[in-house]
C-alpha cells in the first residue's frame, strides 16, 4: 500500500456538466507530484473529493487507502489543504486562524509557525477582512506548512504571491519534501511543477491525458536541435522522425521524436558539425502537446514564441 | 490622455458612468427589490383587505380606540390623533396600528440595500473590477442613491395601492399613505450612504444604520406614549405624523423626510471623495496574533462567529420585553372600554386580563427572539457561499460537526434571546402591574414558548441542510408563525392553517393551565427537525465557490 492518493475512473457530475470524466490519479508516498491543467479541467474538483467535500458518482477515489467521503475527519487529520482563493472569517486575525487550523489538526508547534510568519513576512495581528489576496494566501500557506502532516494538498497556491514568496514557498515545499511528505501541487505555472515536482500528471476535461516523471514525458516527446553545419546535410527533408525542419543555408533548426534523435545525430555528424545546441522539451512543450488542437481551434499556433 | 480619461475630467467628472453603474445594479438588485416591494406590499394589502371586514361599525372601532388609547399601546402604534379618528375612519385605525411597523422593515429594507450597493461590494472586491473603468470616483454612489431612490418611490406607489381600498380617507390618502414610506426609505437611504462611508466594514455600516432605526422607534415610541415633541426626532415618526386617513391629514411633515435626506446625501458625497477605497473613514483596528486557548473546534468557531448575533439577539429581546412588560400594567384601563361580548372572550376560563395579554405577549416575544436563530442558521450558508468553510471542512471536523455547529449555535442564539426577553417582560410586567408575584409568572410563561423556538430553529437548519438553495423557506416559515400568532385571530384563518405554526399548540398560560403533553410533542418535533438536520449536513456535498 504505497500510492497516499489513488482515483480510478472519477466521476463527478454538476447536473449535466461532467467535471470528472473517469479521471485515474495516482500519487506514491514521498513523491512531490504536479497535478497540471487549464482552469476549469477539474483540478479543483478533483481535490475536493479527495478532500470528501463532493461525493463521487461513480468509480472510486482512495486517500490513504480509505474512503475519503465516509472517513473525512480521520484522514483530515494527517493532511492540510490550501485552495485557490482563500477566504478567511473577517473578524479573525491571521494569527487566529493559523492558530485554529492548527489546533483542529491536533495542535500547533509555536516556533515552527513563527518562523513561517516571518518567512513569508506576514502580520498576524491583522484582520481576515483587511487581508489582500497574496495575504490570505499566505495565511494558508503558513497553516499548512506549519501542520505536522503526511500529505499536503496545494491547489494552485501561489497565484497571488509575488515572485518573493514564491521562492519562499518553493523552499518550503522541497523541506517539505525533504522530511517525506507527499504533496500534490496542482498549478499552471510550469516553471515551479518542473523546478519541483517528481511526477506530473496532464489533466484534460476531468481525465488523466499523461503522467510520469519528467524524464519520461521528456522521453516521450521531441527534442529542439538547432545546428550549423560545415556541409548541407541531407536525408533530414523526408526523415519520419523530424519535424518542423527549418534549413537556412547551413543552418539547420527542427524537432526530433526521441527515437530518431541518435539516427538523425549521426546524419549532422556525417555532415560535420560546427556548432550543435539540443535541448529537450520543456514541460510546457509537452503540455501545449495534449492543448495543441484546443489552441489551433482559437487560431493560435502551437509552439508560438518558445 | 486617453478619450475615456478625459471624459471623466470635463463636464460630469467624478460622476461619469453613473448611468452605466445603474443599469448594472439595478439588474443585480431585481430580485432583492421585487422581493422586498412585493412582500411589504402584499403584507399591506392582505391586512388592509381584512380591516373593514373586522371592524364594520363605528360603535366597534370607537371602543377598540378606548383600549389603545394608553401610553404603553400608543408607543407601541402611533399618536393620539389617529385614536380619536378610529370611529369615523377604518383606515385611520389601520395606518395608526401600521406604519411604525412596515416603516421600520422599509427602513430594514434601505440599509441593506445601500450597504449591499457600496461597501459590501468593495469588499468583496466586485466594485474594483468596475471602478477601474471609465467611471468617476463619486459614480457608484451616486449610481446606488438613484437606485435606491427609483426603488423608494417603488415601494411608495405599491403602498399606495395596497391601500387604496380602505374607507375612511380623504382624496389622496392612499397617496400619501405610500409617500410616507417612500420618506422613510429615502431618510435610511440616505443614513445608510453615510454610515457606508464612515464605517470601516460592511457589517458596521450596517450596524450604524440599524442603530439610527433604533433611535427612530425609540423616539416615536416615547414621543406618541407621552404625546410630546420627541417624535419629531424620528424619521419614522416624520410619517405617523402625517396622520393620514384622519380629518387632520397632512402632507407637510415628510418635508423633514427630504430635507434629512438631501443633507445625508450631500454629507456622504462630500466624505466619499475623502476615503479611500475598500476603507472607512474609521479604520480598523489590528487584533490579537494569537488565538485564545478556546478556539480549537469548529463549534468553539461557530459559537465565536456568532457571538454577535447573540449579543444583537439578547439586546434586541431585553428592549422588547421591557416594552411589552410596561404595557402590563395599563391592561386594566382596556378593559373599561369592552363591550361585555369582548370582556367574555379574553376573560375565558376565568383569566384575567394581565394573564390573557401577558400569555400573548410572552409568545410575540418568543417568536421575535426565534428571529436570531434564523439569521445564525442564515450565517451557516454564507460560510458556504463565501468559501470561509472550506478551510474547516478540509480540516480534521466531521460533516456533521461544521456545519453540523451551526444547530447549537442557532438554538443557543434563539433561548439566549427568548431569556432576555422572559427576563425583562418579567422586570417591567411585576413592575407596571405592582404585583410582584407576576415576575415568576412570566419568566415561566416565556420559557415555556422554548419548545416552539426550537422547533423552528431547528426547522431552518433542516432547510438549511437538505435545500441549501432555498434559503426563503426559513423567512416564510418564521412570517407565516408570525402572522398566526400576531393576526391569526384577527385575519380569522382556519384552524389546519393555525396548526402549522408550533406556537399555536402550546397552552396560553397563564390564561390556561400549562399543557405538558402539547409542550413533550412540539419539543419532541423540534428533536426530530433536529436529526433531520443532522443527517442533511452528513449526506450532501458542500460547494464552496
Amino acid at each position: 500500500m504505497n500510492a497516499v492518493i489513488r482515483t480510478e475512473h472519477l466521476v463527478k457530475r454538476f447536473g449535466r456538466v461532467t467535471a470528472l470524466d473517469r479521471l485515474d490519479l495516482e500519487v506514491a508516498r514521498g513523491e512531490t507530484h504536479g497535478f497540471l491543467g487549464p482552469n476549469g479541467a477539474g483540478k479543483s474538483t478533483a481535490i475536493r473529493v479527495l478532500l470528501g467535500m463532493l461525493r463521487s458518482d461513480e468509480g472510486r477515489a482512495e486517500l490513504f487507502g480509505a474512503d475519503p467521503w465516509k472517513d473525512a475527519a480521520e484522514l483530515h487529520r494527517r493532511l492540510a489543504y490550501v485552495p485557490g482563493d482563500v477566504a478567511l472569517w473577517p473578524g479573525l486575525t491571521g494569527g487566529e486562524t493559523i492558530d485554529l487550523l492548527g489546533r483542529l489538526r491536533g495542535g500547533v508547534d509555536k516556533r515552527r509557525r513563527d518562523e513561517l510568519l516571518e518567512r513569508f513576512d506576514l502580520d498576524p495581528r491583522k484582520k481576515g477582512r483587511s487581508y489582500s489576496k497574496g495575504n490570505r494566501q499566505k495565511v494558508a500557506l503558513v497553516a499548512a506548512f506549519a501542520a505536522d502532516v503526511e500529505l499536503l494538498l496545494l491547489d494552485e497556491p501561489t497565484s497571488g504571491l509575488d515572485p518573493l514568496m514564491g521562492a519562499v514557498f518553493n523552499e518550503c515545499v522541497k523541506e517539505a519534501a525533504a522530511a517525506g511528505r507527499t504533496v500534490l501541487l496542482s498549478s499552471h505555472i510550469m516553471s515551479e511543477v518542473e523546478a519541483l515536482c517528481d511526477r506530473v500528471s496532464i489533466i484534460r476535461k476531468g481525465a488523466i491525458v499523461e503522467t510520469g516523471t519528467l524524464a519520461e514525458m521528456r522521453h516521450l516527446s521531441r527534442s529542439r536541435v538547432r545546428a550549423t553545419l560545415k556541409t548541407p546535410a541531407r536525408g533530414l527533408e523526408d526523415h519520419e522522425g523530424v519535424h518542423d525542419l527549418r534549413v537556412d543555408g547551413l543552418d539547420v533548426e527542427c524537432n526530433v521524436d526521441a527515437g530518431a534523435l541518435d539516427d538523425v545525430l549521426a546524419r549532422l555528424a556525417a555532415a560535420g558539425v560546427a556548432g550543435l545546441v539540443c535541448e529537450p522539451a520543456s514541460l510546457e512543450q509537452i503540455f501545449m502537446r495534449f492543448y495543441g488542437d484546443e489552441l489551433a481551434a482559437k487560431g493560435v499556433q502551437e509552439g508560438n514564441g518558445s | 490622455m486617453s478619450t475615456a480619461a478625459a471624459e471623466i475630467e470635463d463636464g460630469l467628472g467624478t460622476l461619469a458612468g453613473t448611468g452605466k453603474l445603474l443599469r448594472f445594479q439595478a439588474r443585480r438588485s431585481r430580485v432583492y427589490l421585487a422581493g422586498w416591494i412585493a412582500g411589504l406590499a402584499g403584507g399591506t394589502w392582505s391586512v388592509a383587505a381584512a380591516f373593514p371586514g373586522l371592524y364594520p361599525d363605528a360603535a366597534g372601532r370607537a371602543s377598540y380606540a378606548v383600549t389603545v388609547n394608553t401610553p404603553a399601546m400608543r408607543s407601541m402604534t402611533g399618536p393620539e390623533t389617529y385614536i380619536a379618528a378610529y370611529p369615523g375612519s377604518t383606515g385611520a385605525m389601520f395606518s395608526h396600528q401600521m406604519i411604525l411597523w412596515t416603516g421600520a422593515l422599509t427602513a430594514v429594507m434601505f440599509i441593506l440595500l445601500m450597504t449591499r450597493l457600496t461597501r459590501a461590494d468593495e469588499e468583496t472586491s466586485r466594485s474594483e473590477v468596475l471602478r477601474s473603468n471609465p467611471i468617476g470616483r463619486r459614480a457608484d454612489l451616486a449610481a446606488a442613491l438613484l437606485l435606491s431612490g427609483a426603488a423608494a418611490v417603488a415601494l411608495g406607489a405599491a403602498m399606495a395601492l395596497a391601500a387604496a381600498g380602505l374607507p375612511g380617507g380623504q382624496g389622496g390618502s392612499a397617496v400619501l399613505f405610500g409617500l410616507a414610506h417612500t420618506a422613510i426609505g429615502l431618510s435610511f437611504a440616505g443614513v445608510a450612504a453615510v454610515a457606508a462611508q464612515v464605517a470601516g466594514y460592511a457589517s458596521t455600516a450596517n450596524g450604524l444604520g440599524f442603530a439610527v432605526l433604533g433611535w427612530a422607534a425609540l423616539t416615536a415610541g416615547v414621543g406618541n406614549a407621552q404625546g410630546n415633541w420627541a417624535v419629531w426626532l424620528s424619521p419614522i415618526g416624520w410619517s405617523q405624523l402625517t396622520y393620514v386617513y384622519t380629518p387632520e391629514q397632512r402632507w407637510w411633515p415628510l418635508a423633514c423626510a427630504g430635507a434629512l435626506a438631501v443633507c445625508a446625501v450631500a454629507a456622504a458625497f462630500a466624505l466619499v471623495t475623502r476615503r479611500d477605497f475598500g476603507q472607512g473613514m474609521v479604520a480598523g483596528r489590528l487584533g490579537r496574533p494569537e488565538a485564545k486557548p478556546g478556539l480549537r473546534s469548529a463549534t468553539a468557531l461557530t459559537f465565536r462567529l456568532t457571538k454577535g448575533v447573540v449579543w444583537a439577539g439578547v439586546i434586541a429581546m431585553l428592549l422588547l420585553g421591557a416594552a411589552f412588560g410596561s404595557v402590563l400594567g395599563s391592561a386594566d384601563e382596556m378593559i373599561e372600554g369592552l363591550s361585555e361580548a369582548e370582556r367574555a372572550l379574553l376573560q375565558q376560563g376565568g383569566a384575567s386580563i394581565e394573564e390573557n395579554v401577558a400569555a400573548t405577549f410572552t409568545a410575540i416575544d418568543a417568536i421575535f427572539a426565534t428571529l436570531f436563530g434564523l439569521l445564525v442558521v442564515g450565517r451557516a450558508r454564507k460560510e458556504e457561499t463565501q468559501g470561509r468553510g472550506e478551510l474547516i471542512a478540509s480540516a480534521a471536523v466531521r460533516r456533521a460537526g461544521w456545519p453540523g455547529s451551526y444547530l447549537p449555535a442557532a438554538l443557543w442564539a434563539a433561548t439566549a434571546a427568548t431569556a432576555a426577553a422572559a427576563v425583562f417582560v418579567a422586570l417591567a410586567g411585576a413592575g407596571s402591574t405592582g404585583d410582584g408575584s407576576f415576575f415568576g409568572t412570566l419568566v415561566y410563561g416565556s420559557l415555556l414558548q422554548l419548545p416552539a423556538v426550537w422547533t423552528v430553529t431547528a426547522f431552518a437548519f433542516a432547510a438549511y441542510t437538505w435545500l441549501p438553495r432555498l434559503g426563503w423557506l426559513r423567512w416564510l416559515a418564521w412570517v407565516w408563525v408570525f402572522v398566526v400568532a400576531y393576526f391569526g385571530n384577527l385575519l380569522d384563518l382556519p384552524g389546519w392553517a393555525k396548526a402549522i405554526s408550533p406556537f399555536d399548540h402550546l397552552a396560553a398560560y397563564p390564561a390556561e393551565e400549562v399543557d405538558w403533553a402539547a409542550a413533550g410533542l412540539v419539543t419532541l418535533v423540534a428533536a426530530a427537525l433536529s436529526v433531520l438536520g443532522y443527517l442533511g449536513a452528513r449526506r450532501r456535498d458542500l460547494h464552496f465557490s
